[in-house]
């Protein structure tokens, strides 16, 4: 294990955390994006593809509207694939299983995103109130700046959840992987289609198009016949 | 006074970071009165900035990518309230009467339908294993939210109230539906992928492909009803696993 690798990851876990919600919203924080950039920086490209191929579609349906805070997927998807590519150097392992082992124990642990999201937003009506009392005061500069300190919240509830996921992954994934290992190896493969179709079924499901499982049908059918026939 | 360009481009940036500080109280309030202050400060001395700001820190909150376009025709009417002019409607009632609605249009626009749809496109890509995927689904889906958020604060800044019909013009609630549409069909042919992929890789027989739509279905209806897509994909998880301890057998009578 790479002490600077997991610098890296916490680098790029800051400004993707970022891009979520405070800054920009130009979507490297989606897990597509994420889980490459930080595989590639840390050497191993294609193990952040699959994992942002198996994130990216998990939460896409809950949408950031109003004061609704989505699972942080973000982080799970950077978190993971920094523990896949920690562990498979500490493991010496090839194949998806270690990585599949890693995204079932990030997914859960991302849960600790969504407070720490909404402790940081509860404590920037802190930083509200005391731009309200800098106004008063006349001391415009200071008001200004509460707004930029809002940056720092979210930029620790950024990292405090790929700490959490990065120190309860390397905590329970050693213990688990002896027990799971067996039943990982027959199934890897099928998980790794599962996990993204569990996405679809979820965006289909909530969805607000009228037509969504007419649509969805017919294209997977024909889809499905192309490629089958062709 | 009219603002200069540099001052519009400060604050353009600055709308970039709209809700650094956004909290449970009054959203995006605090980031709106950042984004403008640069304009603001040209506009009055700092005894009025002091009341003005007092007004822009109030409940604010819409889509981060149409925030541009309100933002474009509070300056012009900011410049009008500084010019001592007539407004036909006041800053706070034209805030509250568009944020709103135009943050359920971008909703649905960008987040609900264009964000799925160039998932969609770019996990084709990533599947096939082409590292180009995350580049592909970046220029995809931002070349549309940025054109929004440039041109909206231009026809903003021009039009001042009349700007709502930015929005009106473009029928965005109708695009909104069609892309969500098309989002589906991708997803759907995105699935169909998936499976034929992986049928071919454990050398199955194709037809059982199309049974995938059942438990797919299921499990959207299950969605529907309430249930975390934590628990479904947990639940889905610790299924195929135990199945995978007898999945060797299973697995034969398929192979082709």
């Amino acid at each position: 294990m790479n002490l600077s690798d997991l610098f890296l990851g916490a680098l790029i876990a800051l400004v993707c955390g970022l891009d979520r919600t405070a800054i920009l919203q130009v979507m490297i924080s989606r897990p597509i994006v994420a889980a490459p950039l930080v595989a590639w920086i840390l050497g191993e490209p294609m193990i952040g593809l699959q994992i942002g191929v198996m994130v990216e579609l998990l939460w896409l349906a809950r949408l950031p509207v109003g004061a609704a805070i989505p699972p942080d997927d973000t982080q799970v998807a950077i978190a993971g694939s920094v523990l896949a590519i920690s562990l498979g150097r500490v493991f010496v392992v090839q194949g998806g299983e270690l990585l599949l082992l890693c995204l079932l124990v990030a997914i859960p642990l991302g849960k600790v995103g969504q407070y720490f999201d909404r402790f940081a937003r509860q404590y920037n009506v802190c930083l509200l109130k005391r731009a309200e009392s800098c106004l008063e005061k006349k001391n415009i500069f200071f008001a200004e700046m509460q707004h930029l300190r809002g940056l720092l919240s979210f930029s620790l509830a950024a990292v405090g959840t790929y700490v959490v996921i990065l120190i309860g992954g390397f905590f329970l994934i050693p213990l688990l992987w002896p027990l799971v290992h067996e039943p990982l190896l027959n199934s890897s493969h099928l998980l790794q289609l599962a996990l993204p179709l569990v996405g679809v079924a979820v965006i289909l499901g909530t969805i607000n198009v009228s037509r969504a499982l007419t649509l969805f049908c017919a294209s997977f059918g024909m889809a499905f016949l192309l490629m089958w026939l062709v | 006074m009219a603002l200069t360009r540099k001052t519009r481009i400060h604050v353009w940036f600055r709308l970039l970071l709209l809700q650094g500080s956004w909290n449970f109280e009054r959203l995006q309030g605090l980031g709106f009165f950042y984004a403008l202050l640069p304009a603001l400060k040209k506009l009055y001395r700092r005894n009025q900035l002091v009341t003005i700001g007092r007004e822009y820190l109030g409940y604010f909150n819409t889509h981060p990518y149409l925030a541009p376009l309100v933002a474009g025709a509070v300056l012009k009417l900011e410049e009008e309230r500084a010019a001592h002019q007539d407004l036909q409607v006041t800053i706070d009632d034209f805030k509250e009467m568009v944020a709103a609605p135009y943050a359920a249009i971008g909703d649905a626009l960008f987040w609900g339908g264009l964000r799925p749809l160039a998932a969609g496109v770019a996990l084709f890509f990533a599947a096939k294993g082409i590292l180009w995927a995350p580049l592909i689904f970046l220029l995809f889906y931002n070349l549309v939210p940025l054109v929004f958020r440039l041109c909206g604060f231009v026809y903003g800044y021009r039009q001042g109230i009349r700007s709502v019909e930015f929005i009106q013009r473009r029928c965005l609630p109708d695009w909104a539906i069609h892309t969500k549409e098309a989002a589906v069909v991708v997803l759907g042919g995105f699935s169909a992928f998936l499976v034929f992929q992986h049928l071919q890789h454990d050398e199955m027989v194709s037809w059982v492909g199309l049974l995938t739509l059942i438990p797919m279905i299921l499990l959207g209806l299950i969605a529907r009803k309430g249930v975390s897509t934590l628990m479904l994909t947990l639940i889905t998880a610790i299924v195929i696993i135990l199945l995978s301890m007898f999945w060797t057998d299973v697995t034969e009578l398929l192979v082709i």
